[in-house]
């Protein structure tokens, strides 16, 4: 029994699993066991418009599959009434190994991630007992939470669940450069490697691990000042921390434009550019920014150019064509 | 069905047999604890018309909202050692949402509890990163009941707002939204603003018993809310706070704001 069991857990697209090249997962899994009705149940959530106070906004609205769950269309995210965000809506993937969510880490679980876009004015302005109340009323939510927790109370911590199941099974590891590095048979090219050394030597200071990302935040040197918005202190309220925001994984970064936690650029050229020519100074700064006179990464241009060339190994196809992700039918 | 059914009566008569067998019966009791919210001498009444009430720098004020979180309640008994009410991690138990607006929420009755006498209790006002980073909780600490910052993931711990006629802020409102919890390692600048209160039964103590549920009446003052170890809050400088750091003078203040009135 116990081998069939196993044999099974292989093959069953509900299991959580860890890849191999990755860090140890962070979700209370313990809490919250994923299954099968759990995550449809979350999926439907995460698309539909209920979440939001006038129905028009969904998960979905801003983060879209087909760009790792980014949004490429704005610099900062659209909610109810077309309001504007403060920030650019970031990817979702990965979740379940992470322990900060939003771009000044004011999220530490995953379950909570749904909760500040909902309560926001400017994202989905709805509360979460109205959210509970509209699910309540609907039959398909009905079915759908008892066949996913055996009872027919509809709660908050029974919707953020689902969502969550949803959520950190959201788990892309299988770009080019995770079959190169698992020794699964794929070949970067001379460039790519090149790039990969570059990486490895200038940018895994911050972009550690293969989550590409340390979880820690960081000031690299966007602005002078931070009047518009001071990042992580925000949270913190530490003028040490001011002007420090998430590290971001690179995971899928070719696909998640624009950049950076205001999306002022829009492309990864860009972005390279800035850390080659453009930090500006601060008292936060990045001490890895700071190179005796010179501010910034000391990057060639051959460099630059490797580097954006490993960058898009880093793109995983079967995560944005991932059928247990996309829009559900109803 | 029928061969599970035998089972379980089976199963209930060794369990039965078991703890005939064993210990000698030790009674089980419990404990009333209720927590009366008032403003110096008086009880306190939410949305009075006028500003009835004021504070120790002369500033008038009435009260529209009072709630906190009471968790991890102990009883110490006469040897030293504690009775600890249990904690699940959905929220489900040990924690507890004392609102002014609902009678009910004020007076909690703790279970379960070895019959003998106790000496002093300790609770925390507030809920601890450990219950937070568990994830989604139900009951009390269910996000819907408002008390969840969502910006910064965590409860507010004791909420007090009302009007005050010498605030700056619109309609005159103050607003104190004390929470903040969080150690992450390698950031001391964090605040926690969770507060332990230690409370002696001063010899009158309570002694449980299965035929016996003791009530402890215990007082939390509004105006030691704003004026105490932390500092004295006026209105008129400072009526709207809404961050860890913002509030560390009234977590003070509060911790200092309970006493035991009574028991019987």
């Amino acid at each position: 029994m116990g081998c069939g069991v196993d044999e099974e857990s292989v093959e069953n697209p509900y299991a959580f699993e860890a890849p191999p090249n990755f860090p140890a997962a962070t979700y209370t899994f313990q809490n919250n066991p994923i299954t099968e009705e759990g995550f449809e149940l979350g999926r439907r959530l995460f698309y539909d418009g209920a979440l939001s106070r006038d129905g028009s906004v969904s998960c979905a609205s801003c983060h879209q599959q087909h760009v790792a769950f980014a949004d490429p269309l704005h610099r900062l995210s659209i909610g109810v009434d077309e309001r504007v965000g403060i920030r650019n809506a970031p990817a979702i993937q990965n979740v379940a190994f992470k322990k900060f969510f939003f771009w000044d880490g004011g999220v530490n679980h995953v379950d909570f991630v749904p909760i500040a876009a909902i309560l926001n004015p400017l994202e989905m302005d709805e509360t979460i007992a109205n959210i509970v109340v509209k699910l309540q009323a609907e039959e398909k939510y009905k079915t759908r939470f008892r066949a996913a927790f055996k009872t027919d109370e509809i709660n908050s911590q029974r919707m953020l669940h689902a969502l969550s199941q949803f959520m950190v099974l959201m788990v892309s590891a299988n770009s080019r450069y995770d079959r190169y590095i698992r020794n699964e048979g794929e070949v970067l090219n001379a460039a790519e490697l090149r790039g990969l050394t570059a990486f490895q030597q200038k940018c895994t200071g911050c972009h550690a691990t293969d989550l590409f990302t340390n979880d820690d935040f960081r000031n690299n040197g966007l602005d002078a000042t931070f009047e518009k918005d001071n990042g992580r202190e925000r949270i913190t309220e530490y003028s040490g921390d001011r002007g420090k925001f998430k590290v971001p994984s690179l995971r899928n970064v070719a696909l998640t434009k624009p950049y950076m936690h205001d999306g002022r650029f829009k492309t990864l050229e860009e972005v390279l550019m800035h850390y080659q020519s453009g930090v500006k100074d601060s008292e936060t700064l990045d001490p890895l920014l700071r190179n005796n006179e010179t501010l910034g990464i000391a990057l060639s241009d051959q460099e630059r150019s490797d580097i954006l060339a490993f960058l898009l190994t880093l793109t995983d196809d079967s995560f944005i064509k991932d059928k247990r992700f996309s829009q559900p039918p109803n | 069905m029928k061969a599970s059914k035998i089972f379980l009566f089976v199963a209930a008569l060794i369990v039965l047999s078991c703890s005939d067998n064993e210990e000698p019966a030790i009674t089980n009791g419990s404990l009333k604890i209720e927590f009366d919210n008032v403003v110096g001498s008086t009880n306190l009444q939410l949305n009075t018309p006028n500003q009835i009430y004021t504070n120790t720098v002369g500033e008038s004020f009435n009260v529209t909202w009072l709630t906190y979180y009471i968790s991890n309640i102990k009883l110490k008994r006469a040897d030293g050692s504690y009775f600890i009410d249990p904690v699940v991690s959905d929220g489900s138990k040990g924690y507890y949402l004392i609102d002014e607006m609902d009678a009910a929420s004020q007076v909690l009755t703790l279970a379960d509890i070895p019959a003998g006498e106790y000496t002093e209790m300790t609770f925390t006002v507030g809920v601890d990163a450990n219950q937070v980073t568990q994830g989604a909780q139900v009951g009390p600490l269910d996000p819907a009941k408002g008390l969840f910052w969502s910006w910064n993931s965590g409860y507010i711990f004791f909420a007090i707002e009302g009007v005050a006629g010498v605030s700056t802020q619109e309609g005159n409102v103050f607003q104190y939204h004390v929470g903040g919890y969080k150690l992450i390692s390698g950031n001391t600048n964090l605040v926690n603003n969770l507060r332990d209160v230690t409370l002696s039964f001063n010899g009158d103590n309570p002694a449980v018993s299965g035929a016996k549920t003791p009530e402890v009446h215990i007082m939390m003052d509004v105006l030691k809310a704003f004026k105490g170890p932390g500092s004295e809050v006026s209105f008129a400088s400072n009526a709207s706070r809404h961050s860890p750091a913002a509030c560390v003078d009234i977590a003070n203040n509060v911790q200092a704001a309970f006493v035991v009135d009574h028991i019987h």
